[in-house]
């Protein structure tokens, strides 16, 4: 299943799918430990984003890139783009109603607490986006089908990341 | 001058890495080495900041208790951390392209596009 | 209502994931999501200007970290002037596109980027800020410049973000260079501390250099432009019109604001070799840009050279730092985005009547396409800077001001590329009504008297000459291969806010005057 396109090179080798197979876990593990982190040390939405994605990309290279996007088959990437995309907004939006200035966490009425949990809240709504961008650009370029742009939700993916930079910082 | 090149090393591995990306980017015909130059530049200027922004003897920007002490500003991170993220969006944007060019011109080399276009 | 001018940013990126997340569901989702973030953009602009005119200059605290610990957005007259000019820009193109460009959900989602990223350049008072607005805007365009057919378009594209990517990061470069010199970011704050740092420092003057290249990259001037033929050319059409229009405007705005808010004109007192070298660079850009638009046979091509020699003669008036320049250049900038526009629809409409986009192929294409026609010529001719129209208005104050300021050259300058815009756009003006059309007898005697008096006519009374070239023609209905009835509203409501702008230019500059006082006390 793995050899059907020939331009395709895959090699099955043992010791790499059961180290992977051993290793991802713990890999996604702490990528989700770094996407919860951002507020009072090291760590954030981007790098524990990039994190959870070169998981995915470990077992596409352990186990073939077909079998694995078949295995994430359906609306995942796109689900987890809109969802963090979305908490960010809300929490940025929430603030507003709340009757404080877009994304003013002691708006929300928790005081310190409230700012940092809103930040790691959306630590991991950026953690999301990246991860889901990732994702879906390295299986649209190993696919190489750039004909249409229709298909080209590269494209689009691709800006995620760079506004969710924006909104980051913003 | 050696004095120079033993405290401020930093920014002579800055402009290296700037000019070794420049010259990439102008110098080599395979577009995929050119996104490598782009990347080896973009690098070369967020060691800059992140390097620049180093405090001798400085605590990580996080109070527990008291504020006593130096502590090292977080902002230089946070502000390459950012145009990381914009340096890598850029990078798959100009993949994908590289892969939809190859894919109409069957060739990755600047000339031979170039001999194509204008035929 | 304050917060509208962080709702600016904000809102278009939130509706352009609609498109992302209901894809696949629907495909009519994009076209809906941003009709909508267009109408709310213009409802939203509409309200900060209000606000602006009513009182005055104000900020706002994102998150509200006072500044300058946290980011600060702030408009006045000229920021809110060019975020309606990017909500009307945006709603023409999102029914322009409609039905002739791209229709996709990604290329949606990924012009309501494109309008988050430049509203956001336009209302932002930080520099680091600034930086990650224009390369979300860089971003978005090198997507939307690929959205074009051809793998011509994917090649322009990527040479657009080579080229725009250095630019984008010598700007990075710069930012910091000022950030190790005084410690802030915030524009208003950069102002006072880096006249207390002194002007005369290398790492002002280096910050100030690598600043003003990178911007020069992302506008286009020579001998930097070199992506812009290939993108404009190669782009779908709707593409075309949004990022002549905004991308260039963005980052002469980014110029103007780094060269008058931070570093002020005390800057230029203190070295006036800088802002010297900036006006040697912007005069060569709009000499050598418009003689290269006359040697163009391909329409988009020869409007791209234009553009370069036209942001040129912006940022010379920029460069020239007196009040009237200073408006004169941002008169042109407003007016340019309009009638660049307008041209760009314009020739997507009668490229697609004539069957062939060089300047040759559109031989008596005025018979077929009369209205559009007609608005091609007014913009044309608005463009080269004939009166009233608002091209007239920007050249004036430029030479006035370059008159006032002893800048002989930037006068001889700007006389030049008028003479050389004329050249360029009479030929084309001359092959769309004094030819004939390859295989039809077309009766052309009539033709330019009616089209005369219809070209006087909407000069004076923009309302007359419209119903009056309707009345006169009847191949609307029966000609050109489908002009759709969006395309020909675009061309026309360009045509007509061109002469209006400039018919009430003495309102915009009345506008901007309370801004240029501040930096020209």
């Amino acid at each position: 299943m793995s050899q059907t396109d020939p331009n395709r090179t895959y090699v099955e080798s043992t010791i790499i799918m059961t180290t992977v197979r051993v290793v991802v876990p713990f890999v996604f593990t702490f990528g989700v430990f770094v996407m919860f982190h951002g507020a009072e040390s090291a760590g954030g939405g981007f790098q524990g984003g990039v994190i959870v994605a070169s998981a995915v990309l470990l077992l596409a290279f352990a186990f073939g890139i077909e079998p694995t996007r078949a295995w994430l088959e359906g609306p995942l990437a796109q689900i987890a783009i809109a969802s963090g995309g979305g908490t960010f907004a809300l929490i940025g939006l929430g603030a507003l109603v709340s009757g404080g200035a877009f994304l003013e966490y002691p708006a929300y009425g928790f005081g310190t607490d409230g700012v940092k949990y809103g930040i790691e809240l959306v630590e991991l709504g950026i953690g999301a986006v990246v991860s889901g961008v990732l994702v879906s650009l390295f299986f649209s370029l190993s696919q190489g089908d750039f004909q249409s742009v229709g298909s080209g939700g590269a494209n689009s993916n691709s800006n995620g990341d760079g506004d969710a930079a924006g909104g980051e910082r913003a | 001058m050696i004095d120079l090149l033993a405290t401020h090393y930093n920014y002579l591995v800055f402009v290296a890495l700037v000019a070794i990306g420049l010259y990439g980017v102008t110098a080599s015909p395979n577009l995929v080495k050119k996104v490598i130059g782009l990347n080896i530049f973009q690098v070369g200027i967020f060691l800059f900041f992140v390097t620049s922004g180093y405090v001798d003897g400085a605590a990580p920007p996080v109070v527990h208790g008291d504020a006593v002490g130096t502590y090292a500003s977080p902002l230089p991170h946070v502000l390459i951390l950012t145009a990381i993220v914009v340096g890598v969006s850029l990078t798959a944007v100009a993949l994908a392209l590289i892969v939809r060019i190859y894919g109409a011109y069957g060739t990755l080399d600047e000339e031979a596009i170039r001999e194509v276009q204008t035929e | 209502m304050t917060d509208a001018i962080a709702l600016l940013v904000v809102v278009p990126i939130v509706l352009a994931l609609v498109p992302i997340a209901l894809g696949r569901l629907w495909d009519g989702a994009g076209w809906v999501a941003a009709a909508l973030a267009a109408l709310a953009h213009l409802g939203l602009s509409v309200t900060v200007a209000a606000k602006v005119f009513s009182t005055g200059r104000f900020t706002y605290a994102v998150g509200d970290y006072t500044p300058p610990f946290g980011i600060e957005l702030v408009t006045d007259g000229i920021s809110a002037t060019l975020v309606v000019l990017v909500s009307v820009v945006t709603v023409a193109v999102v029914l322009y596109a409609r039905r002739t460009g791209p229709d996709s959900n990604s290329f949606y989602s990924e012009l309501l980027l494109l309008t988050a990223g430049i509203s956001g350049v336009f209302v932002t008072g930080d520099v680091f800020n600034l930086y990650v607005f224009i390369e979300i805007t860089g971003l978005a365009t090198y997507a939307l410049v690929a959205t074009g057919r051809s793998p011509a378009a994917a090649l322009a594209s990527l040479k657009y973000l080579l080229v725009g990517t250095i630019g984008a990061s010598l700007y990075l470069l710069g930012v910091g260079y000022l950030y190790i010199a005084t410690g802030t970011l915030n524009m208003a704050d950069l102002s006072t501390q880096l006249q207390a740092v002194g002007y005369d420092s290398p790492l002002v003057l280096t910050g100030f250099a690598l600043l003003v290249v990178g911007l020069a990259v992302k506008s286009a001037l020579y001998p930097l432009h070199t992506w812009q033929p290939g993108a404009y050319a190669e782009s779908p059409d709707s593409v075309t019109a949004y990022i002549s229009a905004l991308v260039s405007t963005a980052a002469a705005y980014a110029l103007f604001r780094l060269v008058y808010a931070v570093f002020t004109p005390a800057f230029d007192a203190a070295v006036p070799f800088a802002l010297d070298a900036l006006v040697l660079l912007a005069s060569v850009s709009v000499v050598v840009g418009s003689v290269l638009a006359v040697l163009q046979s391909d329409l988009k091509r020869m409007l791209a050279y234009s553009s370069v020699a036209q942001f040129g003669l912006v940022i010379a008036g920029f460069s020239v730092a007196n009040a009237t320049a200073v408006t004169g250049g941002l008169v042109h900038l407003v007016g340019h985005a309009v009638m660049k526009a307008g041209l760009f629809v314009g020739v997507g409409v009668l490229a697609g009547v004539a069957g062939g986009r060089t300047v040759d192929d559109l031989a008596g294409v005025a018979d077929r396409a009369p209205v559009v026609s007609a608005a091609f010529a007014i913009l044309a001719f608005a463009l080269v800077g004939v009166p009233p129209a608002v091209g007239f208005a920007g050249k004036w104050h430029i030479v006035l001001g370059a008159v006032e300021g002893g800048r002989w050259g930037v006068a001889a300058v700007a006389v030049v590329s008028t003479l050389l815009t004329l050249a360029y756009f009479a030929r084309v003006v001359e092959r769309m009504y004094f030819q004939d059309a390859p295989a039809a007898t077309t009766d052309t005697v009539s033709g330019p008297d009616a089209t005369a008096t219809a070209d006087t006519d909407s000069a004076l009374t923009p309302d007359g000459g419209e119903s009056g070239s309707e009345s006169t023609d009847d191949a609307k209905t029966t000609g050109g291969s489908g002009i759709t009835i969006e395309a020909r509203t675009v061309v026309v409501a360009a045509a007509v806010g061109a002469v209006v702008l400039g018919l009430f230019a003495s309102d915009l500059i009345a506008v901007f005057e309370p801004v240029l006082e501040v930096y020209f006390q």
